[in-house]
């Protein structure tokens, strides 16, 4: 079994702020193998953006950290910038959402793509030129021998967040971090970037660590996923497993909210009450069970524990894995559907019976 | 709910002319200037963000206006209740034409017809209570009263889900979710027949956009209102859509049931936008075939002679680009703008 380029064990993350500490990111573990897509979800505040920047130590200097990170074998948490600087780009190509946060306005295109190959690479300027139109060619952009001498404003946004994926392939990395690489684009252009991403895969053979809260894009590009709640990961496996027999209420529970394109609208919505808890002083228990119709008097005393679903065991990383009391249940479906089809504004119904 | 389920609506008041379509739009066009120069500031063009599109949505139906940033979908539901004015064409509701009204008749037309915002955060006022924000349209309608006014408030607030003691709370004390129900209580204050609701769902969180699209499901069938659903989400349009236009740089491209655009898309961009869709199930989703389009939207400024679509076509050929294909049946069974037609079940 080849070795995992990236090992993320225990990892939290603590913001202090003037109403008490965040616990943004509770006790992470993740590993990722060599040419894997791994898929991160979770609704806004689940703590899937910060694990990315923790991973990446692109964390405000507030921010506490603990646990470790590991690249190929190396630690990364508590590296300096200076230690940081050849695994970012090298090792660890980063994509955000918005194009227009990591280029920079005032400078072309080909002069940002040639910086990031000088900054690792040893060759003359006339040679980085060559490969940053290759890089462009690979990520669809038209006309790249001219196009290399526009600025960012001259482009649409997809065609931007191409360049930002061409940048990113340009020192062969070994991991391409993207955090909701497609969330601000419409759906042809996220068609077009998600290919931009794949072939990008295909060159470098890198790893994907893909963030984002679109299940279908998870469905159709990631090997196995995690799902985040409450800065926990509260279910993990293989993309089928997770998506056909989900183990934990909450993705039992997106899965059923989501509107489907192929589905003929006859069936109601299935709604999720309340809302995602406040990081700030969290109740003990589990922390979706303010919103969980399953929820006894154990799930608001115990935080349960990751455990294998499906006779599988932790220890095996492709095991199906959920932190839930009832998860071997919901799992082999015999609680039925767990949220009802309402439209009753059920937001405060957490905090009601809390 | 299927299609015939949701045909007749309960309260007979909006269905009291059978078959009459209750908006009819034709031919509506709508450029916006575009400014140039250094010192003294001309026109030099114009955005033409809305061309020559016309359509009927029958009373008790949902018809979903859908397609990508730029495509007039916004503009032509801001157009149809005249919040902007259209620069040709007309807007006929329940027989009425709006386009040429006054602004006294047209507010009274407003009683029939309001208009919902994406934003729940932008469209409420931070520094009013929920309810004064909701008696509002009765006051500048003048139908306030001191003793019918408080109840019609709260029996609104019932209606969206909210609790009626939520009415002397202020917009920050309620989520997303919330506020779009109380941006949909103001519209549905008044008893209006027509809703237009521009991307109602787009800034909520998945969980809790479900709640919504139920609610808007239960009310017009309690209340057998009419809507111009504004969207891009394809997925959320068809499950609440009866009908569906899909639009492209100004134009509508196909048009047609639910069934006619979902499984049996016949315009070459339709099966790309649907094909785009990611579908959140891993076989199917894998297994799709998925049409990706080349380039960018062409400016709205100067868009392409013929059919607009014909730059980022794969079927384009010389015709495409002399003569502009009209929306008709072309063997379909629904009308579409294209030259070369053909049926492909890119939803799967």
């Amino acid at each position: 079994m080849t070795e995992p380029v990236l090992e993320v064990d225990n990892l939290q993350v603590t913001f202090p702020t003037a109403d008490g500490d965040v616990l943004a990111v509770r006790g992470v573990s993740f590993d990722l193998r060599p040419g894997e897509v791994l898929g991160i979800v979770g609704e806004s505040g689940s703590g899937k953006s910060v694990t990315s920047l923790a991973v990446m130590g692109l964390l405000p200097r507030t921010a506490q950290l603990s646990g470790s990170v590991k690249f190929q074998g190396d630690a990364l948490l508590g590296r300096s910038e200076k230690q940081m600087m050849p695994v970012r780009g090298r090792g660890i190509a980063m994509i955000f959402q918005d194009p227009m946060t990591s280029l920079n306005p005032v400078y072309k295109i080909g002069w940002q793509i040639i910086e990031a190959i000088q900054a690792h690479q040893d060759v003359d300027k006339g040679k980085a030129r060559e490969i940053a139109i290759d890089l462009l060619t690979r990520v669809g952009i038209p006309n790249p021998t001219e196009r290399i001498d526009s600025y960012p404003h001259e482009f649409s946004g997809g065609m931007r967040q191409r360049v930002v994926i061409a940048i990113a392939m340009a020192n062969d990395p070994d991991i391409i971090l993207a955090d909701e690489p497609t969330t601000a684009l419409d759906v042809t252009v996220q068609a077009q970037v998600l290919e931009s991403l794949r072939s990008a895969l295909e060159v470098t053979h890198a790893s994907l660590l893909l963030i984002t809260h679109d299940l279908g894009v998870v469905a159709g590009i990631a090997d196995s996923v995690i799902v985040m709640y409450g800065g926990r990961v509260v279910e993990r496996g293989q993309v089928d497993d997770v998506f056909y027999t989900p183990a934990m209420p909450y993705t039992s529970g997106l899965l059923a909210s989501l509107p489907r394109l192929d589905s003929d609208g006859s069936e109601r919505l299935r709604p999720i009450p309340g809302s995602p808890p406040a990081m700030v002083d969290l109740p003990p228990g589990c922390p979706f069970a303010p919103r969980c119709p399953l929820s006894t008097d154990i799930c608001h005393e115990v935080e349960p524990a990751l455990v294998a679903v499906g006779g599988g065991s932790v220890e095996d990383r492709t095991a199906h894995l959920a932190a839930c009391h009832f998860a071997e249940d919901v799992f082999a479906g015999t609680v039925g559907p767990i949220f009802a089809a309402t439209s009753e504004d059920l937001e405060d119904a957490g905090v009601e019976a809390g | 709910m299927t299609d015939t389920e949701l045909d007749p609506a309960p309260n007979g008041s909006a269905l009291e002319v059978p078959n009459a379509p209750l908006l009819e739009v034709r031919d509506l066009v709508k450029h916006f200037p575009v400014r140039g120069g250094s010192i003294r500031r001309h026109k030099i063009g114009d955005v033409h963000a809305v061309c020559g599109i016309s359509f009927d949505l029958e009373a008790g139906r949902t018809l979903g206006l859908v397609g990508e940033s730029g495509c007039g979908k916004s503009t032509t539901g801001r157009t149809v209740l005249q919040l902007t004015r259209p620069t040709s064409g007309s807007v006929r509701y329940d027989g009425t034409e709006l386009s040429t009204l006054d602004g006294r008749e047209l507010q009274r037309m407003r009683r029939q017809i309001q208009f919902v915002f994406q934003d729940p955060y932008a469209s409420l006022d931070p520094k009013m209570t929920v309810g004064l924000q909701i008696r509002e349209p009765l006051e500048v309608h003048g139908l306030w009263t001191k003793t019918s006014g408080p109840k019609a408030v709260a029996d609104v607030l019932k209606q969206v889900g909210l609790s009626p003691s939520h009415v002397n709370r202020y917009p920050n004390e309620f989520s997303g979710g919330q506020r779009q129900r109380i941006g949909i209580a103001r519209a549905l204050i008044l008893r209006p027949r027509l809703l237009v609701l521009d991307e109602p769902v787009s800034a909520l969180d998945v969980s809790i956009q479900a709640g919504v699209v139920n609610l808007l499901e239960d009310l017009q069938q309690e209340m057998g209102l009419t809507y111009l659903f504004v969207a891009h989400d394809l997925s959320v349009v068809r499950h609440i859509c009866h009908r569906v236009a899909v639009m492209y740089l100004g134009k509508i491209v196909e048009i047609g049931d639910r069934a006619d655009i979902y499984d049996r898309p016949t315009h070459p961009y339709t099966q790309a936008l649907l094909s785009a869709v990611p579908i959140p199930d891993p076989h199917k989703e894998r297994a799709r075939k998925r049409i990706v389009l080349e380039g960018d939207v062409p400016s709205p400024i100067n868009p392409p002679t013929g059919c607009r679509f014909r730059t980022r076509c794969w079927k384009a050929q010389e015709v495409c680009a002399n003569e502009e294909p009209a929306l008709i049946e072309r063997g379909q069974g629904h009308p579409v703008a294209c030259h070369f037609p053909e049926i492909d079940r890119v939803v799967g």
